[in-house]
This record gives C-alpha cells, sequence and structure tokens, in this order.
C-alpha cells in the first residue's frame, strides 16, 4: 500500500524531472541509464552461467552417488588421456568453496552445499532482475521524452 | 592590445593546464572504482568461504590450494587466514572510500576553477 504509492510516485517524480531536463542532460541521462541496464544484463547472464554449472555439478554428484564402490571407471589425467581405475570412497567428496579452499564433505553435505549455492544465485537472480527492470523502464522513459522534445524543436518537416 | 592578448593566452593556457588536471583526477576516479570493484568482489567470496568453514564439524578436512599442491591445513588456522583476509580487504576498502572522497572533493573544486577562467577568458575576449 504505502510502499507502491510510494514507487508509483517516485514514477511519478522521475517523469516530471525527465520533462523539464534540457535535451542534452536527457541524451545523457537515457545513455546512462543504457550502459547500466547493459552491465545489469552481463551480470544477469553470468548468474544463470554460474546456476548452470552448479547444476551440472549437483547432477553428476548425484550419478556418483548412484555408483557402487569398485566399480570400473576411466579416470581422466588429461583433457585427451584416459586411465582405467575402480571407483574408490565415492561418499567423500572435495568441495571448492573459493579462494583456493577445498572442504572434504560426505555426499549428502555436498548435494546439501550445491543446492544452498543454487538458491543463492536464484535470489541473487531475482533481485538484479527487479533492478535490471526498473533501470530499463527509466532509459525507455528517457528515450521516449527524448523524442517528443526533440520533435518540439523541429516542428517543420 | 597586447598586454591583454598576452593576458589572454596565459588564461587560456591556465585553462588547459586546469583541463589536464581535470582528466587527470576523472582518471584516478575511474581506476578508484575499478579497485573497489575488485576488492568488494574478493570481500563477498571470503565471506561465502568463511560461512562455510563455520558451518563444518571440528574434524572436517580443510585443504587449501597452494599453486598445483592440495594441503591439509587445520580449521582453526583457515579460519584465522580467512579472518585476516577480510579484516584487511576492509581496511583497503574504507581506505578507498576515503581517498575517493578526497578526489571527489578535488574534482569539484577543480571544475569551479575551470569555470572561473573560462568565464574570465569570456569577459577578456568581450573587452577586446
Amino acid at each position: 500500500m504505502a510502499s507502491s504509492r510510494g514507487a508509483g510516485s517516485q514514477q511519478a517524480i522521475r517523469m516530471a524531472d525527465l520533462e523539464k531536463m534540457s535535451l542534452d542532460q536527457l541524451k545523457a541521462v537515457k545513455e546512462q541509464a543504457d550502459i547500466e541496464v547493459n552491465l545489469l544484463q552481463d551480470s544477469l547472464n553470468n548468474i544463470r552461467t554460474a546456476t548452470g554449472r552448479l547444476e551440472n555439478a549437483s547432477a553428476a554428484l548425484h550419478d556418483l552417488s548412484l555408483r557402487p564402490q569398485g566399480k570400473n571407471m576411466l579416470v581422466p589425467l588429461t583433457a585427451s588421456l584416459y586411465v582405467p581405475g575402480a571407483l574408490d570412497d565415492a561418499d567423500k567428496v572435495l568441495v571448492d568453496i573459493g579462494t583456493g579452499y577445498f572442504v572434504e564433505k560426505t555426499m549428502a553435505e555436498g548435494k546439501d552445499y550445491c543446492e544452498r549455492k543454487i538458491n543463492l544465485l536464484k535470489s541473487n537472480f531475482e533481485q538484479l532482475i527487479e533492478v535490471a527492470s526498473n533501470k530499463k523502464t527509466l532509459a525507455d522513459e528517457a528515450g521516449v521524452v527524448l523524442q517528443a522534445k526533440m520533435k518540439q524543436l523541429s516542428p517543420s518537416s | 592590445m597586447s598586454s591583454s592578448a598576452t593576458a589572454l593566452r596565459e588564461l587560456q593556457r591556465d585553462l588547459e593546464n586546469k583541463a589536464n588536471d581535470l582528466s587527470k583526477l576523472q582518471k584516478d576516479i575511474a581506476k578508484n572504482h575499478q579497485v573497489r570493484k575488485k576488492y568488494t568482489i574478493q570481500l563477498g567470496e571470503n565471506e561465502l568461504v568463511l560461512k562455510e568453514l563455520d558451518l563444518l564439524n571440528e574434524d572436517a578436512n580443510v585443504y587449501k590450494l597452494i599453486g598445483p599442491v592440495l594441503v591439509k591445513q587445520d580449521l582453526a588456522e583457515a579460519n584465522a587466514n580467512v579472518r585476516k583476509r577480510i579484516e584487511y580487504i576492509s581496511a583497503e576498502l574504507k581506505r578507498l572510500d576515503s581517498s575517493l572522497q578526497d578526489l571527489e572533493e578535488k574534482q569539484h573544486s577543480k571544475r569551479e576553477a575551470i569555470l572561473k577562467v573560462q568565464q574570465r577568458i569570456q569577459a577578456g575576449k568581450a573587452k577586446a
């Protein structure tokens, strides 16, 4: 109620401000908003990629947990060299938690870790989408007002 | 006549100098933002690591990647290291904040000085 009214009046204030601004200022505002929208889009893409990678990791973990111990497998030594081996204890996994630290976790903890990270990224994603769409609206409004003003200034044609 | 012409030239030279100073200030501000961004990202990552370490049991195994080697680390030591890094990064960020404020003030006053010189040049040209 109060918050939506606040957001609505913020929108109204912005329109009034945009109307008052000169052509140059409007152009500057639109450019700035466009740059910000692009940056936010990049961040959104990064989050999407990271979430995808985490989901792959989670799926791989799940797959690993289904394999019996001692099962024959091919171990990658390089990108093109694999060596036959047997699956050792699949209950312990090493998790990269960042800044060069790895933690030994059980399979369940590992899955839980992936879940937690995915949820964290998803909530960041939602927040970013909101900010990005607000900025986009501002950029569009500035563009509309800019075009209207330019038409006003050159009525002959 | 000629004296006002030389005065005008001096003013224009002064304007050039001030404009150069302003662009240097702006470059410094941009660099400050870049370094700030890097540190903020590192701070976030380290805080995540600290949270994960806090969730661990006492006997969990922690390894640190040093070059190509995974070295087993003591949980307490890892905690201490990460905390120290967080402290260091926070101190750096605070330092950057104050130097950014300083730079922005200088930029503002430089802009005003440039405006004044421009006005004097206009006045000088009007007289001549």
